[in-house]
């Protein structure tokens, strides 16, 4: 019922305008009567725990008496007193041996102590009363906190004051801020993954010419032999776009220059070709063994999702004028195959 | 379904003048009886011991006194020939032997009439609960027990 009725509360003040927390009213989580019962419940536990405290005060007075008493009756050899016998009657004597009490150690255990003894068992059990007292009453003032913190309450219901809950959201664009952090955080992941992919392609594309230098005769003699173009794989345009890496460029160029190269002079021009190739990748600090690692992984993680064209031997020239980083992988993959 | 109603502030009725009447009344009835029973036992205790006395002719004792707290001193009467026994309202008489067990029955003999007072009052108000849970169970249309 008080579910139904904060959804309710949240619902109205979504609709009437757009806030980032919630707003419920204080009496629709706890009603005023509920928490007025809770306080009297609390007051009903503290009396309780008063009255404990007075009994223990009380054992605590008699106990000093009896301090006092036991002190001083060895003052005299006797004293007249009356003696009890029974509840409902007594002897008319006199206490004897002053200096001579029988104490209760406890579990029916009793022990003969004189006057001082006597008074520092007496005092020990003073000691634990005090103690116990003083842990009742801080179990009452914490008790009274808890009423007084209901009584607020109450109150507070009842003057229908509200609670006003805003979720804390860390400096998000002005679009994201509206949503939930959630969406958020998927977008900035989503990005951060889209990063990471780019990366991986990249080192890919640099893998693909490390590799196509090492395998430019081969290439060159299939290119030769077969007339047959070799595979090109249009990635995706999305990739191609979102991938302006200025040193790849580079690199490409003279990769796509290279495909040229093999179908016009095969022998001629691959050793320096691959030479000046070499050079270039030893800028971006990525040794060969791991690239080849990579390249492995790569393609077996990795679906084939381009498109396969074939080209005649005479189109090679729109080969060089496409963007490129398709231009370098397909040879990649066409190594992978021949692999 | 106004009948319905009116039976239910009924039950209502009922079942507060159960809880918050009767059964605390007789609560307190069989806590009297209890006191009661106590005192009987005391004073039955006390002819007991005044009787053994007598049959020993015991003249002088020795006892423990309780000082409270479970401590105990000793105490010596020496003439027990005299006795101050509690006669009612906080007054104690000093009787001899004799004069204390002829005292000592009457008080038992009252002890036993407020017993049996109290314990019609108790099986009074008893009934009482039965005949209201009973009304209760005829408005609620229940079967009898």
């Amino acid at each position: 019922m008080i579910g139904h009725n904060i959804q309710r509360e949240q619902g109205g003040w979504a609709m009437g305008e757009p806030v980032k927390g919630t707003v419920t009213s204080l009496s629709s989580i706890y009603s005023p009567e509920d928490a007025q019962k809770a306080s009297v419940r609390v007051q009903e536990q503290i009396s309780e725990h008063q009255k404990q405290v007075q009994q223990l005060q009380g054992f605590l007075n008699d106990n000093t008496n009896l301090v006092n008493l036991v002190k001083k009756l060895p003052d005299q050899l006797h004293h007249d007193i009356m003696v009890p016998f029974g509840k409902a009657a007594f002897f008319p004597g006199k206490l004897i041996h002053t200096n001579e009490f029988l104490v209760l150690l406890g579990e029916g255990y009793y022990a003969d102590r004189t006057s001082k003894q006597t008074i520092e068992i007496l005092k020990r059990r003073g000691k634990d009363l005090e103690s116990q007292i003083e842990n009742l009453n801080a179990v009452i003032k914490d008790l009274k906190y808890e009423a007084s913190f209901f009584d607020e309450t109450a109150t507070e219901a009842a003057e229908g004051v509200v609670e006003i809950r805003e979720d804390y959201v860390d400096e998000v664009s002005d679009e994201e801020e509206k949503d939930t952090p959630t969406p958020g955080e998927d977008d900035f992941a989503r990005i951060l993954s889209r990063i990471d992919e780019l990366e991986k392609e990249e080192m890919e594309s640099e893998m693909a010419e490390e590799a196509e230098d090492e395998d430019k005769p081969d290439l060159s003699h299939l290119l030769s032999h077969t007339h047959i173009e070799p595979e090109i794989i249009h990635s995706e345009p999305k990739e191609s776009s979102a991938l302006p890496v200025s040193k790849n460029s580079d690199s490409d160029l003279d990769l796509s220059s290279n495909i040229k190269a093999p179908t016009s002079s095969a022998s001629n021009n691959t050793l320096p070709r691959a030479v000046e190739q070499k050079k270039l990748e030893s800028l971006p600090n990525t040794p060969v063994s791991k690239n080849e690692v990579l390249s492995t992984r790569n393609d077996s993680s990795k679906a084939f999702t381009g498109s396969i064209v074939e080209h005649t031997h005479n189109t090679e020239k729109s080969q060089t004028s496409q963007p490129p980083t398709p231009a370098s992988k397909p040879v990649s993959r066409f190594k992978m195959r021949k692999k | 379904m106004d009948q319905d109603r009116l039976a239910e502030e009924k039950i209502k009725r009922f079942e507060e003048f159960v809880d918050r009447r009767l059964k605390p009344d007789l609560v307190r009835a069989i806590g009297e009886r209890d006191k009661v029973f106590e005192q009987q036992k005391v004073f039955s205790d006390l002819r007991r011991n005044l009787e053994s006395l007598e049959k020993n002719s015991v003249t002088s004792l020795r006892s423990m006194v309780n000082l409270g707290s479970e401590v105990y001193a000793q105490a010596d009467v020496p003439d027990t020939r005299h006795i101050f026994v509690d006669v009612g309202l906080g007054f104690h008489v000093e009787l001899t032997w004799s004069e204390a067990l002829k005292i000592i029955p009457v008080r038992e003999e009252k002890f036993a009439r407020q017993i049996e007072e109290y314990t019609r009052l108790i099986a009074q108000i008893k009934a009482q609960i039965k005949m209201v849970s009973q009304g209760i169970r005829e408005l609620l249309q229940l079967p009898a027990e």
